[in-house]
């Protein structure tokens, strides 16, 4: 089973744009463009890693994370053919993956919603059930449990500021390379990252023994 | 009352949690994930007649068609042997 050895796994943090990585990456999209099969093998092996935690990160849900993932490298597939070099192949990988982990999230959202309507209305006799939250406040102090609020906490923020949060301290992404996945400016990310913070922190405030 | 030095004990408490986010375990997908994408490549190609709008694969849309292209047609050709029949005959010169 050649499947997960044959090439090498990019686990590294991106801080800096990788010449090396860029060019391997143009060739790759040009391969892919004349419809070879190893590349697009190529492309998934070394981008599954990355494009899945994304979208785990956004949507905490292993099953939701795969499906988004899939739907990703299916998309690449089909449009490879109208990609132009204008932004790296991890940008628009990344780009792909926080958009329609977005997409698949407001999806959800809306089918809890209509759910919740038709069990008010008592078109179906099915019970809504919530997932149970056993965690007490004072249980919520050290540790993981403390992890465990932060990451439910980034999971209330607003979309653009959870996107770019996730990217710089899960994925660890430089600024630039937040502001070319969200199609905007340095200084409009560095205003989304500390919005963010700022809101994280006064959430957190309760949970630091040192306030 | 906090004091002065509580601030930067906040800050760092701020920072190692970061770090713990860093450093959590990364999520990865089940293996042979290749496979399954290609398994929804295939479930995902077009079938005979791909290039034919949704709506023109369907029977009941491709029968109305029809009708509306005979019905417009021009010159009502499709209607004239039932109107033939319904003449009377005295209309016909003799």
């Amino acid at each position: 089973m050649a499947y997960s050895l044959s090439l090498p796994l990019c686990f590294e943090p991106v801080h800096t744009v990788d010449l090396g990585t860029v060019g391997a990456d143009a060739e790759l999209v040009m391969q892919l463009q004349q419809g070879s099969e190893i590349a697009f093998r190529t492309l998934v092996e070394r981008y599954q890693q990355r494009v899945y935690s994304t979208a785990f990160s956004l949507l905490r849900s292993a099953e939701e994370a795969e499906d988004v993932a899939q739907e990703v490298f299916v998309e690449v597939y089909q449009t490879v053919d109208r990609f132009r070099n204008e932004t790296t192949l991890s940008t628009w990988l990344y780009r792909l993956a926080t958009s329609r982990a977005l997409q698949h999230r407001r999806r959800a959202a809306a089918k809890k919603r209509f759910a919740y309507f038709t069990s008010l209305l008592g078109l179906r006799n099915q019970v809504l059930h919530e997932p149970p939250d056993h965690v007490h406040p004072l249980a919520l102090l050290e540790g993981s449990q403390q992890l465990q609020l932060l990451l439910s906490h980034i999971g209330r923020l607003p979309s653009q500021q959870q996107v770019a949060f996730t990217l710089r301290h899960e994925q660890e992404l430089s600024y630039e390379e937040i502001a070319a996945v969200l199609d905007t400016t340095v200084s409009a990310v560095e205003s989304l990252l500390f919005r963010a913070r700022h809101t994280l922190r006064q959430h957190l405030k309760g949970s630091f023994r040192h306030v | 009352m906090s004091n002065s030095g509580s601030k930067p004990d906040a800050d760092q408490e701020w920072e190692a949690l970061l770090q713990q986010l860093r450093k959590q375990h990364r999520a990865q997908p089940r293996p042979f994930f290749y496979a399954r994408v290609q398994a929804r490549l295939t479930a995902q190609q077009p079938p005979r007649g791909w290039w034919l709008p949704d709506w023109a694969r369907r029977p009941a849309y491709v029968a109305l068609l029809g009708m509306l292209i005979l019905a417009v047609s021009g010159d009502g050709a499709a209607l004239r042997p039932a109107m033939a029949t319904n003449q009377p005959a005295s209309s016909s010169p003799h």
